[in-house]
């Protein structure tokens, strides 16, 4: 008797967890798979809901705006975990060197990632705006012309990664910090002693140890990016001409501004292989 | 020694407790008798305006109810969130009593079967014939009340004096299109140094808003109705393309050609007040934008003509209105208090003084025409000629597929500023698209 509870117990203490997980993701997972497959809107919503196969997903395929706003979501997410990993990796090594007030101004490097997105997206939209941003009006005192930041259909999705950049990249360099002191100085301290450059002990030794960071850190940045939709939702809803509409905001706009909440969930199925496959890719590069 | 104090601290303070607890109890006899009633409401921004009839509607129904300890709840959320956290809440069968509705919604609630049908209690309340008829028939779906309309907005445009002045506009000159695009040249070369912009024009969501007038003066319409619906028989069809459409699209390109540039942020007349633009086509709304203190002079400064430009003088102008509806949900659980509440809000007595303030106008005759006119007009500047647009105003539909359709042409207007496709292409693109939407 003993020694069956013995073997229950740590299946005991996975249980709370496990109800969470079952409640909070794969009972919502099951349910958009369902609600993908039938047809659910505002107005059928209170109503019976007739299965309708795979017309969601047929709509969604049919529907040039969705593609639009895969391309955007390629542009947006690359920009931003290139630039959001460069810049955070960048502070994080230089503020592991012995500088002064490191922790101070890691706290102040912080606090983008402390502020809400929404009330970043607002900061955005002011400082981006054509006529009011302070952006067009340092441009104008030195005599450059005014720039669409918002409103040029070319240039606005840009203008989000500047935003998710500012916004994401304190995240970068906080793990990647957590990674850095993780390393054993007396690797560091061997390489000297072997006539190693600094740029080579990062090469030989930096990086090789950050990997599982790095990986980690590349896969969370990206679902994010990926699933953000508060700074293109508040800064653009979207436009102009669907040129800052990802697939995120695609996803919303369906379900919750048109109320076709099952072609919405139908995008969110779309959004969460997107996820799973990029996860796959970073994890296959892991165990390379 | 410190422990002995904690101790006797606490005691003292649940002796205090407990007698508190005990006389609060013999010092409100009567608010323990009465019955508790909790009003939940979800309204949209901006806040005061609520504020100021709450208060003063539910001082009123304590007054009819003296036996009721009626609170009220109400939310006040910005615009583009009401409508999503209502129908959220509505959908999750989360009692509210009472919602502020955009005019445009009410199909979409009503045919969601999220909204009280109030068609007989409307009856039995017998105010429908001080509303204006198209006010009232705004708060109807198919031949059923949903909601009562309580005030309105409309269009028009607004201009600053001086800056006309100094460009040497006329601004009678810019009632028509032609007068409008030379205005915008005169007043570009005169104010760029000061970096203030001739026109304004609307690139944000909300722009067939400000297209649909043009459409409206024209002849045209946004949806028609049609025979042989694949599941409806006779349903909407999308009408916005006729040449009408493709004309009244044209202006707006005109204008981009002309270097007015579309402004897809939109600071609801703010931009205006601080003179951004020397013009612009404005909802009544813009007025809130000034200090109240500057209303009695702000003619002096600020023009407003009660038109949007035409083609040709032959043409009659017409304007778009808004407005707020008031509508209770079907998950109400105090549905007679709910709507006791609503035709207390919509009383002339309560809600004039909150028009007053707020510059909105009235859907009732009583208001719009009665002795309230008088203070009104006394108080909101260019009141007489914003209330002389309603007649001639129209209001856009209130259908189901409404925010797919204002979408699909939000796309072709900026397929035009963009100079991706021409006005015809584009209204037809987004046409077949709304033929879609609609189940054709």
């Amino acid at each position: 008797m003993s020694n069956i509870l013995a073997k229950a117990e740590p299946y005991l203490f996975l249980t709370p967890a496990f109800a969470i997980l079952l409640i909070f993701l794969i009972f919502p997972l099951f349910w958009n798979i369902y609600i993908s497959f039938h047809d659910v809107s505002f107005i059928t919503i209170l109503k019976n809901w007739e299965y309708s196969g795979w017309t969601n997903f047929v709509d969604l395929l049919n529907d040039p705006n969705f593609y639009t706003s895969l391309r955007t979501t390629v542009l947006f997410v690359a920009g931003s975990v290139a630039l959001q990993f460069t810049i955070g990796m960048l502070m994080a090594v230089l503020l592991s060197q012995k500088v002064r007030a490191a922790g101070v101004l890691r706290a102040i490097f912080i606090i983008p990632w402390t502020i809400s997105a929404v009330i970043a997206a607002f900061s955005f939209k002011f400082i981006f705006d054509y006529n009011f941003g302070i952006l067009n009006y340092i441009f104008q005192q030195i005599g450059l012309q005014p720039v669409g930041w918002l409103s040029d259909p070319n240039i606005v999705i840009w203008s989000l990664v500047i935003a998710n950049v500012w916004y994401g990249t304190p995240f970068t360099m906080l793990f990647i910090t957590a990674g850095l002191l993780s390393i054993n100085p007396s690797l560091y301290e061997a390489a000297v002693i072997d006539g190693a450059t600094k740029f080579r002990s990062f090469l030989g030794i930096t990086l090789p140890l950050l990997k599982p960071f790095i990986v980690i850190n590349l896969i969370l940045i990206t679902m994010w990016s990926v699933n953000f939709f508060d700074l293109q939702l508040v800064m653009t809803g979207g436009g102009p001409l669907f040129a800052s509409t990802t697939a995120s905001l695609y996803m919303y706009r369906q379900a919750f501004e048109f109320g076709l909440l099952s072609k919405g969930a139908a995008a969110g199925l779309i959004l969460i292989i997107i996820n799973i496959s990029v996860a796959f890719v970073y994890l296959k590069l892991l165990k390379r | 020694m410190n422990m002995n104090k904690k101790v006797s601290f606490t005691a003292l303070f649940l002796i205090v407790s407990l007698i508190f607890t005990m006389t609060s109890g013999f010092v409100f006899p009567v608010s323990a008798q009465n019955k508790q009633v909790s009003l939940t409401a979800i309204v949209a921004e901006p806040k005061e305006r609520w504020d100021l009839l709450f208060n003063t509607a539910l001082q009123k129904l304590k007054q009819k109810h003296p036996g009721l300890d009626i609170k009220l709840d109400y939310r006040v959320l910005p615009y583009d969130a009401t409508r999503t956290q209502i129908l959220t809440a509505m959908a999750g069968k989360t009692p509210i009593d009472l919602i502020s509705a955009d005019q445009i919604w009410l199909g979409e609630f009503a045919q969601g079967g999220f909204l009280t049908d109030l068609s007989d209690r409307a009856k039995t309340w017998g105010r429908q014939s001080d509303w204006y008829q198209t006010n009232w028939d705004g708060g109807k779906y198919n031949g059923k009340v949903y909601g009562i309309w309580a005030w309105t907005d409309i269009r028009s445009m607004w201009y600053w004096k001086d800056l006309l002045n100094k460009a040497g506009v006329n601004p009678e000159s810019l009632q028509t299109w032609d007068g409008y695009l030379a205005g915008s040249k005169a007043l570009s070369n005169a104010l760029k140094a000061q970096g203030i912009q001739p026109m304004h024009l609307v690139g944000a969501s909300h722009s067939p808003d400000m297209w649909y007038p043009y459409l409206w003066m024209l002849g045209g319409e946004i949806l028609k109705q049609k025979s042989g619906h694949p599941t409806k028989g006779t349903y909407w069809y999308p009408s916005f393309n006729s040449t009408q459409g493709v004309k009244a699209l044209g202006f707006l390109k005109q204008q981009v050609d002309a270097g007015i540039k579309p402004q897809v942020n939109h600071f609801w007349g703010q931009e205006f007040a601080d003179r951004k633009f020397a013009v612009m086509l404005e909802g009544s709304w813009l007025l809130g934008t000034f200090p109240r203190d500057q209303w009695p002079t702000i003619n002096h400064k600020v023009g407003m003509l009660p038109v949007f430009p035409v083609p040709n003088k032959n043409t009659k102008s017409t304007t778009m209105m808004g407005g707020w509806i008031l509508s209770i949900p079907q998950t109400s659980q105090n549905k007679d208090l709910a709507w006791e509440l609503l035709t207390t809000m919509v009383d002339p007595s309560v809600l004039t003084p909150m028009l007053q303030k707020e510059g909105y106008l009235p859907t009732q005759k009583p208001i719009g025409e009665g002795p309230y006119a008088v203070k009104l007009n006394a108080t909101i500047p260019y009141y007489k000629e914003m209330i002389s647009m309603i007649p001639t105003a129209h209001s856009r539909p209130n259908i189901p597929e409404y925010p797919q359709i204002a979408d699909s042409i939000k796309q072709a207007i900026d397929e035009v500023y963009y100079g991706m496709k021409d006005p015809k292409q584009a209204l037809n693109d987004a046409a077949a698209k709304s033929a879609k939407a609609l189940g054709w």
